[in-house]
């Protein structure tokens, strides 16, 4: 009751005059802002809008859920290390810093460059302010549930470090929440620029390469101290005689300076762009290329209706943007995971010593488990009405494509190219042997993961949740593999005998597993197009209701 | 304000997606009061053209301006105060008819009371009263398009804009339409119809617009242009115009791929 009532004087105070004319002062339409903001909190709860994080609360709690249990373990060691306050603020504040970015470019990324509800509303007389404004206010939630989750504990944990002031938690709450409107609004001012200068057909590619780059940044970070140190970055710094200060100062004018121009771009003419922006493509070429072999692929794997499959797997994961967005962190972890794995080249794979090269069927396992989670979910899931019109038998074979897409792109290939590659390195006979173990337990990765295929890829709504539900998963998964790795090690590559048995074994499971996957996954499709097909927004009904 | 005022005018109009132009410098002038008909073969520009005057899209060449107001500078004033039913029936599916109808007046500031009224005789007008609180993923296409265009006549617009509204309505309610639009232009309405069935717009409409490949190929009334190409119906007349080839072959051609 309480909660309630306090909950409606700040829906009250909100919407009163004083920040009515405080959204006025933005150029925001007060009364068309709160229009929107009700209306997609309509849609989010009716879940016909479910793409955004900030407005799913379940996923927020879960987020902040982690968050919160990662930065307690962070304070506790802290306690025991006892760093000056200073360090030990910055070291939180840039944690936020980098959290939020991710988390928040992600969003705005997916708020203003995929404005699908905007085609419904792009003739209503709303301004571009008014819109992405109401369309970013969901920002301002995954503010409030990430900032204290990641620094509630550690502002009172810091009570606990040597000359800590009493009011210090005060003092880190107050940092921290700047830090987050900072990086919220250098966020929508980034896109803002993006949708001035790039052309709006172009402007997904655009917003996923962002993505993918805050990405990189990321896991480079840890780097950065030895690579300025490389660069002599002190030598670049201004000497005594020039006024840093006025340097800083001129730094944090073109900062906030470029701040606000991105932000008022972002209402310039975007409700004029929001049919080019919602029918750009994905990808930089719009026409996507077509396996030669998948005359091949229909021989092996189900005939037509299997070619049918891995043809539109492949053709869809080159396309779908929200598909995209969601594997582009993938990327840099190749990446990184490539360059880590080099060195390994040089010692053998059964020579009784470890080699990175070890964990690459698990890597490979790993990659597909966050694909094949992604893959039932689509921007184009109003299309699945198509598949309504697939006789029931033809499932298992379609089945096979999908399989085959997956296999052939993310397994096969990759095992080709390497076998060149190792060829070199290792000769053909530990090559070989090799990549067929790695082949039969990135196989067998894939017979599991094909479970996660709850539907149809590309079927359903994409949803925020989704992703944090995974992390569990994802953890399990990085600690089993870090198991098998350690079993393999030991028990299989000390001689050629032991590890072509084990090959042996695991392909014969990854088929009996695949195949059994196979019929889980036709069947889920087919329950799948069941709910579809009872859900009429999905048909245009001929006869009147 | 006089019948014969412009209310749209397009003055050497140019549009390109990408880098392909769809739209070659097109000038044409509305009138108040008219009912004009927009035709043409599919993709031929007749609904990039509505969404110029619509304020959805900026043209990339040319003037355009609609009751006065230079677009795309005043596009939320247009918006204002046109009515656009589009072709493709775009609605947010979890609200019900009526929270969708409500969403659209408020969005143009019409008052609560008359909101409320006007939706209530809409509603009734198009016999959706008993669905209007079923959610609209459960309304048949008819029903959608009946709510597109009550929905774009809830603000009483100057200017109201067509494009395909009998698609997927029955015969009864295609008739109260025709005789909504006369209606409607009798009150002083502009309306702006865009349609492939032609017998429809012959009757409806007091002028045609044919646009072809991007270019205005004529302006006149239906029966001056039956005139001036020598047919005895409009279609005829539109297929002249547009070098239409004969479907004979066309269809000959596909009922022989199906035997193979």
């Amino acid at each position: 009751m309480l909660l309630t009532r306090h909950s409606s004087l700040v829906t009250v105070l909100l919407r009163g005059p004083r920040v009515s004319r405080l959204l006025k002062a933005c150029g925001v339409n007060p009364r068309h802002y709160w229009l929107l903001v009700d209306l997609f909190g309509q849609l989010s709860d009716r879940h016909e809008f479910m793409t955004q994080l900030g407005r799913s609360g379940y996923a927020l709690k879960t987020i902040a859920w982690w968050y919160f249990v990662m930065s307690g373990i962070f304070a506790l060691v802290c306690l025991f290390i006892q760093p000056p306050l200073t360090r030990y603020l910055s070291l939180l504040l840039a944690m936020t810093a980098l959290f939020l970015l991710s988390l928040l470019v992600s969003e705005t990324n997916n708020s203003l460059v995929n404005p699908v509800e905007g085609l419904v509303l792009a003739h209503q007389p709303i301004d571009g302010a008014t819109y992405t404004a109401a369309k970013l206010t969901h920002l301002g939630r995954i503010l409030l549930y990430v900032v204290p989750a990641l620094n509630g504990v550690p502002a009172l944990a810091g009570l606990a470090l040597r000359r800590a002031p009493w009011f210090y938690p005060f003092l880190h709450m107050l940092a921290a929440f700047a830090v987050g409107l900072v990086i919220a609004l250098f966020c929508c001012a980034w896109f803002g620029w993006l949708i001035r200068f790039v052309p709006a057909s172009r402007l997904k590619a655009v917003g996923n390469w962002t993505e993918l780059i805050v990405w990189m940044v990321f896991l480079w970070l840890p780097q950065a101290p030895r690579f300025l140190v490389r660069v002599h970055f002190s030598a670049w710094l201004p000497g005594p005689g020039v006024p840093r200060m006025a340097l800083g100062e001129a730094m944090t004018a073109l900062v906030a300076g470029s701040v606000v121009f991105g932000l008022r771009s972002l209402s310039v003419d975007y409700m004029l762009r929001v049919s080019s922006i919602v029918h750009g493509g994905s990808s930089a070429k719009g026409q996507g290329r077509r396996w030669r072999r998948s005359s091949a692929i229909s021989g092996w794997f189900g005939g037509q209706l299997g070619r049918a499959g891995f043809e539109f797997v492949s053709q869809m994961m080159t396309r779908d943007w929200q598909f995209l967005r969601q594997v582009v962190p993938l990327a840099p972890l190749l990446i990184i995971g490539g360059v880590m794995m080099a060195p390994g080249l040089r010692v053998a794979p059964f020579s009784g010593r470890f080699t990175s090269l070890h964990v690459l069927p698990h890597a490979c396992g790993f990659m597909l488990l966050s694909i094949c989670n992604v893959l039932p979910y689509g921007n184009d899931y109003k299309g699945a009405w198509v598949f309504l019109l697939v006789p029931a038998g033809a499932w298992e074979r379609f089945a096979h494509g999908v399989f085959a897409a997956l296999w052939v792109r993310f397994i096969i290939v990759p095992h080709l190219f390497l076998l060149a590659l190792l060829t070199w390195f290792w000769g053909i006979q530990y090559a070989a042997l090799f990549l067929a173990y790695s082949l039969a337990v990135s196989s067998f990765y894939l017979g599991l993961e094909l479970r996660l295929i709850e539907a149809v890829p590309f079927s359903k709504q994409p949803e925020a949740s989704q992703g944090v539900m995974m992390l569990p998963f994802l953890i399990m998964g990085g600690l089993g593999a870090a198991l098998a790795v350690a079993l393999q090690h030991f028990f299989l590559f000390h001689s050629l005998a032991s590890a072509l048995t084990a090959t042996a074994i695991v392909a014969a499971g990854a088929y009996f597993l695949t195949r059994s996957s196979l019929r889980s996954l036709s069947s889920s499709m087919r329950f799948n197009l069941g709910l579809v097909s009872g859900g009429s927004s999905f048909l245009y009904k001929e006869v009147n209701g | 304000m006089s019948v014969s005022e412009p209310i749209v005018e397009f003055s050497k109009v140019v549009f390109s997606y990408d880098r392909t132009e769809v739209l070659h410098e097109i000038s044409f002038q509305l009138n108040r009061g008219e009912v004009i008909g927009l035709l043409g073969p599919n993709g031929a520009g007749k609904t990039t053209t509505l969404k110029i005057i619509a304020g959805l899209l900026a043209p990339g060449g040319g003037a355009v301006s609609v009751t006065g107001l230079p677009l795309p500078e005043r596009a939320i004033d247009v918006k204002g105060r046109i009515g656009y039913v589009p072709e493709t029936a775009l609605l947010f599916e979890s609200l019900n008819g009526q929270e969708f109808l409500e969403l659209s007046g408020r969005l143009h500031d019409v008052e609560e009371d008359t909101l409320q009224a006007r939706i209530h005789n809409l509603l009734e007008t198009f016999a959706l009263t008993s669905n209007r609180l079923r959610r609209l993923e459960g309304y048949s296409k008819g029903m959608r398009q009946k709510i597109l265009i009550a929905a774009a006549l809830l603000h009483n617009p100057e200017l109201i804009l067509l494009d395909e509204p009998l698609s997927g309505l029955d015969v009864n309610s295609a008739i109260m339409i025709k005789d909504l639009i006369a209606a409607l232009a009798a009150e002083g309405k502009t309306i702006v119809y865009s349609s492939h069935v032609l017998d429809v717009v012959e009757k409806v409409c007091q002028r045609v617009l044919v646009i072809h490949q991007g270019n205005l190929i004529a302006d006149a009334s239906a029966e001056n242009l039956k005139a001036a190409t020598n047919q005895s119906t409009l279609e005829d007349a539109f297929r002249k115009l547009t070098d239409s080839a004969d479907v004979d072959p066309a269809v000959a051609r596909i009922i022989n791929a199906l035997r193979s």
